[in-house]
């Protein structure tokens, strides 16, 4: 008889539901998993490395390419920890800005995430009805920062412009469509870019309940989640994990309430909890998210309406000058040149500051020596640790259920691999 | 009593249903779809796209080789060489950028004290040959003055809030 | 009160220990505490007038300035306090009120003191809208741009030009709002350390010239070096951008050039982007120069030397060039050596090789205790030109009271209160005799002079000092009397009790010396082209311009079969005269050794990548000692060869005679005699090319003929009149220049200025001739 040895599967990185570079090594027992291994490091840059060799505020934009799904969160965390780090704190308005700015990106990711988690596991439409959704936020990405994705618009000291008060609109084309149409697409743009949001989240909530019908009863759906992947309340601390990971296992922790930043202790919101931790419990409770980000920006909204203010200190030794007063006065030049070429010198010592990102605590440590750059940069990724768990995760199911596990630790190698 | 009710309803693929009527009526309804590239989604004025360098009115080039953008440019992509002009005024001799390194994060535009630099709304464009990736002083300047009546509306509606 | 007590102060609630009647800056500076300022600088005097540095003393009602108050006992001093801290803000609100919104257009933007103390100490916003003041340019001269509407009447420049350059050339005038630091008459700024106003302005009014707009300070990667020219061997930075060297600055060192560094060393470095670089190897074809492969250029190099030496090895002789590093000339004088030549020589400029001794010139103590000597003889040198920093160390002294005596061929135009005794070249010969004549010593002249009162006050001068020190100088070097010159020096030092020295040339003549590139049997520079050999090996020389008798030389040279010439530029002279050209790495290109004028060695590495197909000099050599089937020729760094040669010579520099010879006197002669100095900005090959140095009056008035009026009279010359000097076979046109420092019956034609290749020996007899 010849020996019986287990099969040995490389899954990934080029397999399209392995969310761009995830290499897993996994030893099957015919289409039962024994073991999985997953390798990661194919999307390295050394973005810790090189904050090393920039000035503060260089590392923003690069901050926004680790989890490039939830760009805007990652460099809350990242200016968080330099403003911990100087003593400095952003006006409020800004702090709400970057909550609205915080969760609009939650919505995005999840978004993200329901509409390829499903694509994987069968459901075609769900992708095509969340990236409809997107689209409109990423619409204000782009009025805000100029960019759809790599914002690069939080500062440290608070963010770099105010909300602008007009939307962009469509623009007559070459194609015929009668003014009605033109009129209907730029329906809601007529107004800020406040005015916009707030049309979204009036729609919004319908949205979901149309991702709901498509899902939430199905039972295809629930066939691919429901006992998948069960990680225990205990299992999920002990494996480390935040975010929906953590809450999908029964334990009701958030940053956001534990540990309030920005304007969070201001807005009200629940924090959903599932029961089994299963796949499903996972998904319930990141749609029940999306709708608390749904009432949070919506917070947001009132509240910047009604109250108009400086979005970044006025501290110049921090944050440059405005134009105005760099084309006119010295002082402003002199500020603008110096922040611009050398930058701000941070205190020497060590701090660390997380935000609840949309899939997990993500941290920034820094280490200072007192330099115009961080001594070390360290960045928890949430990713990093659900992904660890793989194995344990992946052990005894069968081939196509990695699949589904994939999508419900929903991991991004930009933040993983750093 | 409850699951038993479940089984029974469970047979008339009650959910699938409400779900077919959900696409159904996206079937019918008004498309939202735009047709690029006749038509094209609505841009900011803020948008980071391609790279231009502007002029003054009376065609003297902007950029006073200062080097803000170069030293504050987080990826390297920005190379300049200055010397002094034959009038004596300090200028570029060469300013490249490097698309393939460049972030397009917009701390050059921000950077540049005299407006000098700026990242224009263009954001179709392809490289066929090795080396066209750097965009070169001419390139730029030449990129600014085709553009320049947009760039300077979209400076201007930006200015109150920089 | 005992200047030596120790007293204990308190400086932001910490105790500090120090002297009773140091300046609270310094003591804050020795402290890590820093106190903005503009116009302090320890090395000059406290002007306080910026009132940058005010700080808040107990029980001082008002802030006082950190520089200019002297520490006493118990003090309490709080440097952060809100009274200092509103001082100095408000300081730095007025000091920017009429400073121009230059920072994007300013050299100085990155580096500039004035942006770091206002991000530092400043306000973040103005409430100045009144119009600025302006301030119409001037210019003054090739090296340094100015743009005094940025500047901020911190008086750095103007009273480093009164106590250390020594020349008052710039000034404050007006007052108030209309004061303004310029020339009082437009002129150029012309010493020979103005460069260092560029590193003491604190704003960017004060900039380099040649480095103007060409890069930031930020972008530059600093490297430390040793300046290639004068034998003091200054600490330097070189500034590096993308391989290519952008300017050198100086780094401080106490023992050697303090904070300073001469122009010469400071802008050279134009030079290593010369178009003359050699970038290819060359050899001669037919009489054609043609561009070829190392390899062939190699071996067509090693065979020539090894075809003449194989026949006779005493045929070979080596010159190197005193300013290559000690690798090279090491590796030079093993190549020799290996070949089974005698003949090796770094002396190239000098004449008389009476003395015939191995022992090493060198300055004969440390170069910081010139500043301590109580009385000196210099002895032809224009120490100033030739050596800016030791100058600047004999200034010191002169200031603190030294008596400071100088004999030479022309009256020097001095920046220190000294006794000069100027006559022909010969006669500075019979002044020197009648000086040890009058001092008490015995020498073998006494039937040659008259020992006058003046010569009784210099060696009273000598005798009455406590330490005294004679000097000799490049022109004594190059003087057909030098071991007379020497003699009679250490005949003068043994009755006074003085210290004799020679002061080095070149960057590396003391480490020559030392490596032994002196002949024991063999030939030395002058013999090796009184007698010509078959084959040279040049290392890093211009015939024409860097020996003492370039007719010479290029005859000597022209007439060989094989000329290696190691060089890192090409020149018209080496054209005519080598066989092959091996191109060398310039002055920042390679790592090696200077031994300087102290006899401290410093290494250095090298900063950018040589230009073109260029080599380090010790590379090259190694692989020609290598063809040349010579053994010991395996380096794989100069580092190595340095560790050899350090076992070998590394020792401490004794003080040797240099072998005074009682032959006669060589210099007099019956027609003009030629006093030909080589000026500062000629030196050596790099400055030569240094292109803004050789826009400076100083360099365009090189190249000129020099004769006082009645020697002008006498020949019906005028000024300006274009000449033809005449020396032996030589002929060479120049303007002529009616200079009363020049002394009856001279003429002074510069040596290593072009024109100057057809010339003889540096100092002998011409005659001028209307054109």
């Amino acid at each position: 008889m010849p020996e019986i040895r287990n099969y040995t599967l490389n899954f990934g990185p080029q397999h399209p539901s392995a969310h761009g570079v995830l290499r897993l090594v996994l030893e099957m027992d015919g289409e039962v998993i024994e073991r999985s291994d997953p390798h990661i490091g194919l999307l390295h840059r050394g973005t810790e490395k090189l904050a090393e060799t920039k000035p503060y505020n260089q590392s923003i934009p690069y901050m926004d390419r680790l989890d490039y799904v939830s760009m805007m969160q990652n460099e809350h965390a990242y200016v968080l920890a330099v403003e911990k780090l100087l003593g400095i704190e952003a006006p409020i308005r800004a702090q709400y800005i970057r909550t609205m700015f915080d969760e609009i990106t939650r919505i995005l990711n999840h978004m993200m995430w329901l509409g390829t988690h499903a694509l994987d596991i069968g459901a075609m439409t769900v992708f095509l009805y969340c990236f409809r959704e997107r689209e409109d936020l990423m619409d204000c990405y782009e009025a805000v920062s100029g960019a759809r994705m790599h914002a690069a618009y939080y500062r440290v000291g608070g963010v770099y412009r105010d909300l602008p008060d007009e939307m962009p609109r469509f623009a007559a084309s070459d194609l015929k469509r009668d003014k009605s149409e033109l009129d209907r697409l730029n329906e809601n743009r007529q107004g800020s870019l406040l005015d916009f949001i707030e049309d979204f989240t009036d729609r919004f909530p319908g949205c979901v309940d149309e991702y709901e019908t498509l899902l939430t009863e199905n039972r295809i759906w629930k066939q691919r989640t429901v006992g998948i992947g069960v990680v225990t309340a205990d299992r999920a601390k002990a494996l480390g994990f935040t975010g929906p990971m953590l809450r999908g296992s029964g334990v009701e922790w958030d940053l956001r309430k534990k540990q309030p930043y920005a304007a969070y202790d201001k807005v009200d919101f629940d924090i959903p909890v599932g029961l089994n931790g299963d796949c499903y419990d996972r998904y319930l409770v990141r749609v029940e998210e999306i709708r608390q980000s749904n009432r949070i920006i919506r917070q947001c909204v009132d509240w910047l309406r009604e109250n108009p203010g400086p979005v970044m200190v006025e501290n110049h030794k921090i944050a440059p000058p405005k134009r105005a007063a760099m084309k006119s006065d010295m002082e402003g030049l002199i500020h603008h040149f110096k922040l611009f070429s050398e930058g701000y010198c941070t205190p020497p010592g060590e701090v660390y500051a997380a935000v609840e990102a949309s899939k997990g605590e993500f941290g920034v440590y820094i280490i200072s020596d007192g330099a115009n750059k961080p001594y070390r940069l360290k960045l928890r990724a949430p990713g990093f640790a659900h992904l660890m768990a793989m194995d344990e995760m992946a052990k005894g199911h069968m081939l196509a259920d990695v699949v589904a596990l994939i999508g419900t630790m929903d991991v991004v190698f930009g933040e993983i691999d750093r | 009593m409850k699951v038993f009710i479940d089984y029974i309803r469970s047979l008339f693929l009650l959910e699938l249903l409400k779900g077919l009527q959900l696409t159904g009526r996206y079937l019918c309804a008004k498309k939202f779809t735009i047709q690029y590239p006749e038509e094209r989604a609505p841009m900011s004025p803020r948008f980071r796209g391609l790279h231009a360098q502007r002029r003054y009115e009376n065609g003297e080039e902007r950029c006073i080789a200062c080097k803000l953008c170069e030293a504050t440019c987080p990826a390297l992509a920005i190379t300049i060489e200055a010397a002094p002009r034959e009038d004596g005024s300090r200028r570029t001799t060469r300013y490249e950028i490097d698309l393939f390194k460049c972030i397009f994060c917009g701390y050059c535009e921000e950077s540049c004290p005299v407006d000098a630099i700026v990242e224009s709304r263009t954001y179709e464009y392809c490289f066929e040959n090795r080396g066209e990736n750097i965009m070169t002083k001419e390139q730029l300047l030449a990129h600014g003055d085709k553009h320049e009546v947009q760039l300077a509306k979209d400076l201007e509606a930006q200015a109150p809030y920089r | 009160m005992s200047e030596e007590k120790t007293i204990t102060i308190e400086v932001d609630g910490q105790p500090l220990e120090t002297k009773a009647g140091a300046l609270l800056i310094d003591v804050t500076d020795a402290a890590g505490i820093n106190i903005p300022r503009f116009c302090y600088h320890d090395k000059l005097s406290i002007a306080a007038s910026c009132r940058m540095c005010l700080v808040e003393v107990a029980k001082v009602p008002k802030p006082i300035p950190a520089c200019a108050t002297q520490v006493m006992d118990g003090m309490v001093v709080q440097t952060r306090s809100p009274m200092a801290l509103a001082a100095q803000k408000a300081t730095m609100e007025f000091l920017l009120i009429n400073h121009p919104l230059d920072c994007p257009v300013c050299d100085q933007g990155g580096e500039c003191e004035l942006q770091d103390v206002a991000m530092g100490y400043g306000s973040d916003v103005t409430r100045f809208v009144e119009g600025k003041r302006v301030i119409p340019e001037n210019n003054i001269g090739p090296l340094i741009a100015t743009d005094m509407t940025r500047c901020i009447h911190c008086t750095r420049c103007v009273r480093f030009g009164d106590e250390v350059a020594g020349m008052r050339e710039m000034g404050a005038t007006g007052r108030g709002e209309h004061m303004t630091i310029g020339t009082f008459v437009a002129h150029n700024i012309n010493s020979e350390l103005s460069g260092n106003v560029i590193d003491l302005c604190p704003v960017g009014a004060l900039t380099s010239k040649p480095f103007q707009y060409r890069a930031r300070a930020w972008e530059l990667t600093r490297h430390t070096g040793v300046a290639p020219h004068d034998s003091v061997g200054s600490n330097i930075q070189i500034h590096t951008r993308r391989g290519e060297v952008m300017r050198v600055h100086p780094h401080s060192n106490d023992a050697i050039n303090e904070v300073w560094l001469s122009d010469r060393d400071r802008f050279s470095y134009e030079g290593i982007k010369s178009e003359e670089r050699l970038t290819q190897p060359l050899i001669k074809k037919d009489g054609e120069w043609v561009e070829t492969s190392w390899e062939e250029a190699l071996e067509t190099a090693a065979s020539g030397l090894r075809e003449i030496a194989s026949a006779d090895a005493d045929q070979i002789g080596t010159l190197v060039s005193p300013t290559a590093t000690l690798e090279e000339i090491a590796l030079a004088q093993k190549i020799t050596e290996g070949l089974g030549s005698p003949n090796i020589d770094y002396r190239l400029r000098q004449e008389d090789f009476r003395g015939n001794s191995r022992a090493v010139p060198w300055l004969g103590q440390s170069i910081a205790s010139l500043e301590d000597v109580d009385s000196a003889l210099l002895i032809g040198s224009n120490i100033r030109k030739d050596q800016p920093l030791l100058a600047h160390r004999v200034r010191k002294a002169a200031l603190k009271g030294a008596k400071i005596q100088l004999v030479n061929p022309l009256q020097l135009d001095l920046h220190f209160d000294a006794a000069q005794m100027v006559s022909d070249p010969a006669g500075m010969v019979r002044n020197l005799a009648a000086i040890a004549e009058a001092a008490g010593g015995s020498h073998h002249l006494t039937e040659q002079i008259e020992v006058t009162d003046e010569h009784k006050a210099v060696a009273e001068g000598l005798k009455c000092s406590k330490s005294t020190v004679i000097l000799l100088g490049n022109i004594a070097q190059s003087h057909p009397d030098f071991t007379i010159l020497y003699g009679l020096a250490s005949v003068i030092a043994k009755a006074a009790d003085a210290f004799v020295g020679v002061i080095p040339m070149a960057a590396n003549s003391v480490g020559a010396a030392v490596v032994g590139a002196i002949p024991n049997k063999g030939l030395n520079a002058h013999a090796m082209l009184e007698n010509p050999r078959k084959g040279y090996l040049l290392l890093g020389i211009e015939p024409g311009l860097d020996i003492n008798n370039p007719a010479l030389a290029r005859a000597a040279m022209s007439g060989a079969e094989t000329v290696v010439a190691i060089t890192a530029y090409r020149s018209p002279c080496l054209e005519e005269t080598a066989s092959v050209m091996l191109p060398m790495a310039a002055f920042g290109e390679t790592s090696g050794s200077f031994v300087n004028a102290e006899g401290r060695w410093q290494s250095f590495s090298g900063t950018t990548g040589p230009a073109g197909e260029s080599r380090p000099g010790w590379k090259i050599l190694r692989v020609l000692g290598n063809l040349m089937d010579i053994s010991g020729f395996d380096y794989s760094s100069s580092e190595e060869i340095l560790d050899e040669l350090r076992g070998a010579h590394g020792g401490e520099l004794q003080v040797a005679s240099l072998g005074a010879a009682k032959g006669k006197i060589r210099s007099a002669v019956t027609g003009l005699a030629r006093i030909g100095e080589t000026p500062i900005y000629a030196a050596d090959a790099l400055v030569r090319r240094a292109a803004s140095l050789q826009e400076t009056e100083e360099a365009r008035d090189a190249a000129v003929a020099r004769v006082n009026p009645s020697v002008a009279a006498d020949a019906g010359l005028l000024d300006g009149e274009k000449v033809a000097v005449v020396q032996g076979e030589g002929r060479a046109e120049m303007v002529l220049k009616v200079d009363a420092n020049i002394p009856d019956g001279c003429v002074w034609v510069p040596a290593a200025v072009p024109g100057s290749e057809s010339l003889g020996d540096q100092f002998g007899e011409l005659s001028l001739e209307k054109v």
